[in-house]
C-alpha cells in the first residue's frame, strides 16, 4: 500500500496549486467552520505590530505560511473528531503530538453519496530523509480511519510551505521543553 | 528566457511534456540516489567520529531528496521497484561523477566530490525554484533548506586538507581525476529533450548557463586553495546522462540490488506486518 494515496478526481488536488495562490478558504482545515471566511483562522490577522510575533514570516519565504500549520481550531462535528484523532498521534522520536509539531497542514471532511464521510489530510514531515515516513503516515491513516463515521482517508504529503521550528504550536513548544528540548 | 505557462498535473501532460518532466526527474533522482550509495561506503571509515556522522547524515539527506524526486516519477505509474530495484543499470541517467568508486582510503575524494556536486546542486535547485511544474517547484524549498550545510562541510574540510603540502597534493590528485567527470553534471541527457525542458519552463536556466556559473564558482575557489584546475578538460568517455557508464557502475548496481534479488523480491516488502491486517 502506498502512503500517498492515488488522486481522487472528486477533490481538487491542492498539490498542483501554489499555496501562495490559494485563498484561506481553499486550504482545508485552515478556514475553521466552512464558509466562515478567514475570521476563524489563527494568525491571519494583519495586526503584527510586534515584530517578535511575526518572526516566522522571515524564517520561511512568502506570506502564505501565516495560516500554517492548521490546528483544527474552530472545527466542528466529525471534522473536530478527526482533529482529536490527529492530536493523539505522536512524533516517533518525541512525545509531542504531530498537530502541535505543526506537521498537519489541513483537514477536510466531505460527505459522499452512499459512501459516508471521506477525510482528506494534508501533512508534511520535518525532514525529507525521515526514516519513519511510512510508519508515521500509516499511523495517521489508521488514526483517522478509526474515527466514527469516517469511511475513507486520503493522506497527502506536501512539502510546501517548508516546515520549520516556527510551525510548532505553543503547546508543542511546552511539550518539547518538558522533553528537554529548548525551542 | 520567457517565463512559460504553468504546466498541468501529471495526468494532463502531453506526451512531449511528460517526456521532458521524466527526463528532468531522472537526472535529479538518479544523481542523489547514486551519490548517497557511494557516500555510505564511508560510514565508520571517515577520519573522525564527527565527520563520520556528517557524511552519513549527508547521505541520508540525499536519499531523502532522491525519494522526493522518485515520488514524482511514481505519479506516472511506475512503482519503487520499477524505478530503483528492477531498473536495468543501462537505463540510469546520473552523472558519472556520482558513480566512481573511491580511491582506497582517500578522504580527499568524498570531500572534493561533495564540493563539486553541491555547488552544482545549488545552481540546479535555484533553476527549479520557479519551475512551471508545480509538483517540482513545491519540493525545492524543502531540499534547498537541507542542502545548505553540505557545501559548508565540504569547504571546511577542503580548506584544512589544502593547508599543508602533502594534503594539497592529495586533493590535487583527486581533482585531476574527478574534474572531467564533474563536467558531466551539465551534459545533456538528450539535446532535444533538454531544449524542451527549457522551453517548457521546467527549469529556468539552461545546462550551458549553469555550467558557466559553476565554473565561475569552483575554479577561483579551488585555485585560491593552491590547486590547479584544468577548466577546459574534455568530458570523459562515460557521461552517465546519456546512459553510458563505467564498469564500476555495474558493480555498484549489483551490490545495492543484491539483497532485493537474493530474496526473490518482486516488490519493496515491508519488514513488519501492519498490525491491523495481521490475523
Amino acid at each position: 500500500m502506498s502512503s500517498e494515496l492515488p488522486y481522487d478526481p472528486e477533490i481538487p488536488d491542492l498539490r498542483e496549486e501554489d499555496p501562495a495562490d490559494l485563498d484561506a478558504d481553499e486550504i482545508p482545515g485552515t478556514g475553521g467552520v466552512s464558509g466562515s471566511g478567514d475570521a476563524a483562522v489563527p494568525g491571519l490577522s494583519d495586526d503584527c505590530s510586534d515584530p517578535a510575533l511575526c518572526a516566522y514570516t522571515e524564517y520561511v519565504e512568502g506570506e502564505e505560511v501565516e495560516d500554517m500549520p492548521a490546528t483544527g481550531e474552530g472545527a466542528e462535528g466529525i471534522e473536530a473528531d478527526v482533529w482529536d484523532a490527529l492530536y493523539g498521534v505522536e512524533d516517533p522520536e518525541m512525545p509531542v503530538s504531530i498537530v502541535d509539531l505543526g506537521l498537519i497542514y489541513g483537514v477536510e471532511v466531505s460527505e459522499r453519496v452512499d459512501e459516508g464521510h471521506h477525510a482528506e489530510v494534508l501533512m508534511t514531515l520535518t525532514y525529507s530523509g525521515c526514516p519513519a515516513r511510512d510508519m508515521l503516515t500509516d499511523e495517521v491513516e489508521r488514526a483517522v480511519a478509526g474515527v466514527e463515521g469516517i469511511e475513507s482517508v486520503d493522506l497527502r504529503l506536501v512539502w510546501s510551505p517548508e516546515w520549520s521550528i516556527e510551525m510548532v504550536t505553543e503547546q508543542g513548544k511546552a511539550d518539547l521543553n518538558d522533553f528537554g528540548l529548548s525551542v | 528566457m520567457a517565463s512559460a505557462e504553468q504546466l498541468s498535473g501529471p495526468e494532463a501532460l502531453s506526451e512531449d511534456e511528460r517526456e521532458a518532466v521524466e527526463t528532468l526527474l531522472f537526472r535529479l533522482a538518479d544523481d542523489e540516489f547514486v551519490l548517497a550509495e557511494r557516500y555510505t561506503e564511508w560510514q565508520v571509515r571517515a577520519p573522525t567520529l564527527e565527520s563520520d556522522l556528517a557524511l552519513a547524515n549527508i547521505a541520508q539527506d540525499e536519499l531523502g531528496h532522491a525519494r522526493l524526486w522518485y515520488d514524482l516519477l511514481q505519479d506516472f505509474g511506475p512503482d519503487e521497484p520499477d524505478l530503483i530495484w528492477e531498473r536495468p543499470p543501462e537505463e540510469w541517467h546520473h552523472s558519472t561523477l556520482t558513480e566512481l568508486p573511491f580511491e582506497e582510503g582517500d578522504w580527499a575524494d568524498p570531500i572534493l566530490r561533495s564540493y563539486l556536486y553541491d555547488v552544482a546542486e545549488e545552481l540546479r535547485l535555484e533553476a527549479l525554484a520557479d519551475s512551471s511544474y508545480a509538483r517540482i517547484r513545491d519540493r525545492v524549498g524543502k531540499i534547498r533548506g537541507e542542502e545548505d550545510y553540505h557545501r559548508e562541510h565540504a569547504e571546511n574540510w577542503l580548506e584544512r586538507l589544502c593547508d599543508d603540502e602533502e594534503g594539497r597534493r592529495r586533493v590535487q590528485q583527486v581533482l585531476d581525476r574527478l574534474f572531467p567527470y564533474a563536467l558531466t553534471l551539465f551534459a545533456p541527457t538528450d539535446e532535444d529533450v533538454e531544449d524542451r525542458i527549457d522551453e517548457l519552463g521546467l527549469r529556468t536556466e539552461t545546462l550551458a548557463d549553469m555550467r558557466e556559473e559553476w565554473l565561475d564558482t569552483v575554479v577561483p575557489y579551488l585555485e585560491g586553495l593552491g590547486l590547479d584546475v584544468d577548466a577546459d578538460a574534455d568530458l570523459p568517455d562515460e557521461i552517465g546522462r546519456d546512459a553510458s557508464h563505467t564498469d564500476d557502475w555495474d558493480d555498484l548496481w549489483d551490490e545495492f540490488t543484491n539483497t532485493y534479488r537474493e530474496l526473490g523480491r518482486s516488490e519493496a516488502t515491508r519488514i513488519m506486518k501492519d498490525p491491523d491486517e495481521a490475523e
